[in-house]
């Protein structure tokens, strides 16, 4: 798959070894096992695999999966837009612990996250008890589900969106002001377009995570059948009936979902990239008409 | 940034934002770390201490610590393999190496565990051979290795790829041209290079690799004393009302949690601080030169 | 020690880099490799440092074969463009470096690595430095470094690719004399790549002008300068006015009309190789004066002929004794040109004017 002609044939050593490790250890723990899952669908006629991955249970557990990954990414993308705003412009005291305290979501066991927000948000817990209240339940339903992909998934847009607005110029908004432009059109017409890419990336990476969490789910879910059963569950309970072929067929389906969404974030960073390589011509113009340009061009 | 008058929003806007960051961070990240250990403690600090005092609590924690150590190695050895190959070299399919390097990532940690069972459990397809041979792999240590490797695959190789693309091969040719080896120069130019980006990416490994819960999950079988990793110890108490001793155990997990964040941040503030050294603007240059030739070599 | 290189050539995909090239440097020279960017001068010279493999061809280093002899053990000092010091090590152990990656029995002990470095920074002005690291160092402190590195070692050979090209105008020059002072100390055979003609006349003993994968032409500072073999040399180095089909003989009979006796040909002549005055010059022209550009002791004056622009450079007394406003007719002439027939000068169709 890989030939190995290096194009420039310089003089570091290391090539072959350092490519034949990598394939040979990739190969091994990924590739043969990912295949090996692809051919025990084998074993399943085309119509006993569509039978299961489009069972009533199944298709429930893929609307709560979807459903609440989709919310908890739409939430963290709204609110990590403010936070990454916030962490890159406003001065605060704190603001680097603050920082630090982002990435708490990758550092802290999933399992942990799962019963602490379970606690938090019983009918009894500090933040449960408040909404029972209003009527609102939140453990043991799929609202409980989106809260705790919401913590897992918190990084993802912050981290994405704050190197794209601490690079931002200056001289931009200072450029959108000086036409005329209010604070609000400055944001929208000027600031956003420019790191919407950015925020999409990380909305899907969110997203994409979102899909295949378990640890910290099932602890708030509620783990009911049909109304609160999330699609990795749902393989686990086939495989503890020891139905391996049932769970094979939906970790498939769920193996393709994660292809489709690596291809998706994959596109989305290249036209990141690209934009505005494409777009640059159109931009020249611009460029030529600025003011230090015009008096550097009069002999 | 507080001087830029006329792109600063409102000072109304400014307190709103930072104040709907905060809570919203406070919501979500504080609350919850508070009560791991609020609830720990909920009957007093003896009551914590004895939790901890649980024999099938110290073997969790010595199967977790064991599965980390036999994985961050080999963590290490493919990291630095596969960012030396793709960072200072061009071959063909290098993007999709790059990808398929990713891929661990994308897929769903019950997946990772399954593909393991399908492989080496008693229905998958070396299952028959390994009973007939009496080697245990699922439900065992080894089983929980390789899931764990899985799941932690990418990690190293992502941080030192694009880190060690940046850093060119300029100094490694130096190296070569100067009579280094190979292992000199990998071991004296670019193994110093790189020794931050290798710490960051095995934190964050040994985090993933110590927290881990749906891969291993899959693939443990939960013997208590024998199989269990301090995440499954953490659900297994939960599952039995045990909240004391479950959320005891999660202080540990959540201390983990948060050296990690400690030193991941004392790692990026190197990192940081290095590659500011290396981009920051020359110092002025000396004309301290043509005297000295003028009056030393004539 | 001398290098012979010999049919050599060397492609990257379809790219030619270098063509069945050929050259010889001889022990002690100070070389300069000159060409514009893509033209394989960086090529030639990592081929010769054994970075880069020939795909055909030989290197010879004193007589001796040695195409296939690795990096490693060539003996080849190399100063690298961005120098490539190493920024994890002081000043002192990276120039110790080479010494202390050398198998045991062949290392120096640490007593005689000392005296080699700091006599090796004091060479070089800067064994104050030994302690800082790079990222403490000026431009051209870290270029001297990188010269210390590559001499610890005791190259038979030294190498350094664009050495200047990352400093400010002002220590380039300085560095630029003290390098060859440096080498009328050491003789040691080096060969340099520029693309900038004044510091390749300047430093060089030779200059090898290169361009597309293969030699214009080689020979002294001096030679190539007044007597360029190839148009391509002539308008490379330095400014230059070109003249099409319009001269015959020699630059003395200037064109008249419908008198081309050698058409096809074309004459190139320098800005400061041409007269002018406001009285009719024999066997000149005419021309208007469009522009008058004062750029310190020199004065360049862009006059109008036949709807061509034409370039000359006169000294601040004989401009201000011309007293030339714009607008005003004057009469030109060569002193000295250098004609090509037309089909050798192809590049020069497409630009009549290069600068």
């Amino acid at each position: 798959m890989f030939p190995a002609p290096a194009k420039r044939d310089g003089v570091l050593p290391g090539f072959r070894l350092g490519l034949g490790y990598t394939l040979t250890y990739l190969t091994l723990l990924v590739l043969i096992p990912l295949g090996g899952m692809i051919l025990m669908t084998g074993k399943l006629s085309w119509s006993d695999f569509w039978g299961i991955a489009t069972a009533e249970r199944a298709l429930a557990s893929y609307r709560v999966t979807f459903g609440a990954s989709l919310a908890a990414a739409a939430v963290n993308a709204l609110f990590g837009l403010i936070v990454a705003w916030v962490l890159v412009r406003y001065p605060f005291p704190g603001k680097r612990f603050v920082d630090a305290l982002v990435d708490l979501p990758f550092a802290l066991p999933t399992a942990v996250a799962g019963i602490t927000l379970a606690t938090l948000y019983a009918e009894n817990g500090w933040i449960g008890q408040h909404l029972a209240k209003f009527g609102i339940k939140v453990a043991f339903t799929p609202l409980g589900i989106v809260v705790a992909l919401i913590f897992v998934t918190l990084p993802f847009v912050v981290r994405t969106l704050q190197p794209v607005i601490e690079d931002i110029e200056a001289e931009v908004e200072e450029a959108a002001a000086s036409l005329g432009a209010t604070r609000w059109q400055t944001f929208t017409r000027v600031l956003l377009p420019g790191i919407f890419p950015a925020w999409l990336t990380g909305f899907t990476l969110a997203f994409s995570r979102a899909i295949g969490e378990f640890g910290s789910v099932i602890f708030i879910a509620g783990n009911m059948p049909l109304i609160s059963e999330i699609t990795p569950l749902l393989i686990i309970s086939k495989l503890e009936q020891y139905d391996i072929l049932g769970a094979t067929a939906l970790a498939v389906v769920m193996l393709l979902i994660s292809f489709v969404m690596l291809l998706v974030i994959n596109l989305l960073q290249w036209w990141a990239a690209n934009r505005h390589s494409k777009s640059s011509e159109g931009d020249a113009p611009a460029e030529a008409l600025a003011p230090g340009a015009l008096a550097e061009a009069r002999p | 940034m507080n001087t830029r008058r006329a792109t600063a929003e409102p000072r109304w806007v400014r307190l709103l934002l930072t104040g709907v960051a905060l809570g919203f961070l406070f919501l979500f990240l504080v609350l919850p770390l508070i009560a791991v250990f609020w609830e720990a403690f909920a009957h007093g600090a003896q009551a914590y201490w004895e939790a901890l005092q649980d024999g099938e609590a110290h073997s969790a924690m010595l199967l977790t610590l064991t599965i980390a150590a036999v994985v961050l190695p080999f963590n290490i050895a493919f990291g630095v393999a596969a960012a030396w190959a793709i960072a200072k070299f061009e071959f063909r399919g290098k993007s999709l190496l790059t990808t398929l390097i990713d891929l661990p990532f994308a897929v769903s940690p019950v997946v990772a565990g399954l593909i393991f069972i399908i492989l080496f459990g008693a229905q998958g397809f070396f299952g028959q051979w390994l009973v007939a041979n009496d080697i245990k792999i699922i439900f065992a240590l080894p089983g929980m290795v390789l899931a764990t490797l899985f799941v932690t695959f990418p990690f190293v190789a992502r941080e030192l790829i694009p880190l060690m693309q940046a850093q060119g091969r300029d100094e490694e040719e130096a190296a070569v041209s100067l009579g280094a080896s190979g292992w000199q120069m990998f071991f004296r130019v670019t193994l110093p290079n790189i020794k931050w980006g290798l710490m960051y990416g095995l934190i964050l490994a040994n985090a993933r690799a110590m927290g881990e819960f749906g891969a291993v999950s899959v693939v443990s079988g939960h013997i208590r004393g024998e199989t269990n990793t301090l995440p499954l110890h953490v659900e297994i108490l939960y599952n039995e009302y045990n909240q004391i001793g479950a959320f005891a155990a999660a202080t540990v997990l959540a201390l983990l949690g948060l050296v990690t964040l400690v030193v991941k941040t004392i790692v990026e503030w190197r990192m940081r601080k290095e590659t500011e050294m290396l981009t920051a603007d020359l110092p002025p240059e000396k004309t301290e030169l043509p005297p000295s030739v003028a009056t030393e070599r004539p | 020690m001398s290098i012979e290189i010999r049919n050599i050539s060397k492609r990257f995909g379809n790219f030619v880099a270098l063509d069945n090239l050929s050259l010889d440097i001889p022990t002690g020279e100070l070389v300069a490799l000159l060409g514009p960017s893509g033209c394989g001068k960086t090529t030639l010279l990592r081929i010769i440092a054994g970075m880069e493999t020939p795909d055909a061809g030989n290197v010879l280093f004193g007589g001796e074969e040695a195409t296939h002899v690795h990096a490693r053990e060539r003996q080849v000092g190399f100063v690298f463009q961005h120098y490539a010091l190493f920024r994890h090590m002081s000043v002192f152990e990276n120039v110790a470096f080479g010494l202390r990656v050398r198998p045991r029995k062949e290392r120096p002990s640490e007593a005689e690595i000392r005296e080699r470095v700091m006599g090796l920074l004091k060479l070089v002005q800067l064994d104050w430095l030994a302690q800082r690291y790079p990222s403490q160092l000026s431009g051209g402190q870290r270029q001297r470094i990188a010269l210390a590195r590559a001499l610890a070692v005791e190259p038979k050979v030294l190498l350094l690719d664009e050495p200047f090209g990352a400093l400010d105008t002002k220590v380039r020059k300085e560095l630029r004399r003290w390098l060859r002072r440096l080498h009328d100390e050491m003789h040691i055979s080096s060969v340099f790549v520029t693309h900038d003609q004044e510091e390749a006349l300047e430093v060089a003993d030779r200059v090898v002008v290169m361009n597309r994968g293969h030699i214009e032409q080689i020979g002294s500072p001096d030679e190539v300068y007044s007597s360029p073999a190839s148009p391509f040399v002539y308008q490379f180095l330095g400014n230059v006015n070109v003249f099409h089909s319009r001269v015959h003989g020699s630059w003395a009979e200037v064109e008249r009309e419908g008198e081309n006796t050698e058409a096809g040909s074309i004459a190139f002549v320098r800005p400061h190789d041409i007269e002018l005055d406001l009285a009719p010059l024999p066997g000149g022209m005419t021309a208007v004066v469009r522009h008058v550009h004062r750029i310190g002791p020199l004065v360049r004056v862009e006059l109008e002929h036949e709807a061509e622009m034409i370039e000359v450079e006169l000294t601040r007394e004989r401009a201000t004794t011309l007293d030339l406003p714009l607008g005003k007719t004057v009469w030109i002439k060569p002193r000295q040109a250098k004609i090509f027939a037309a089909d050798t000068a192809k590049p020069a169709d497409k630009q009549p004017f290069l600068f």
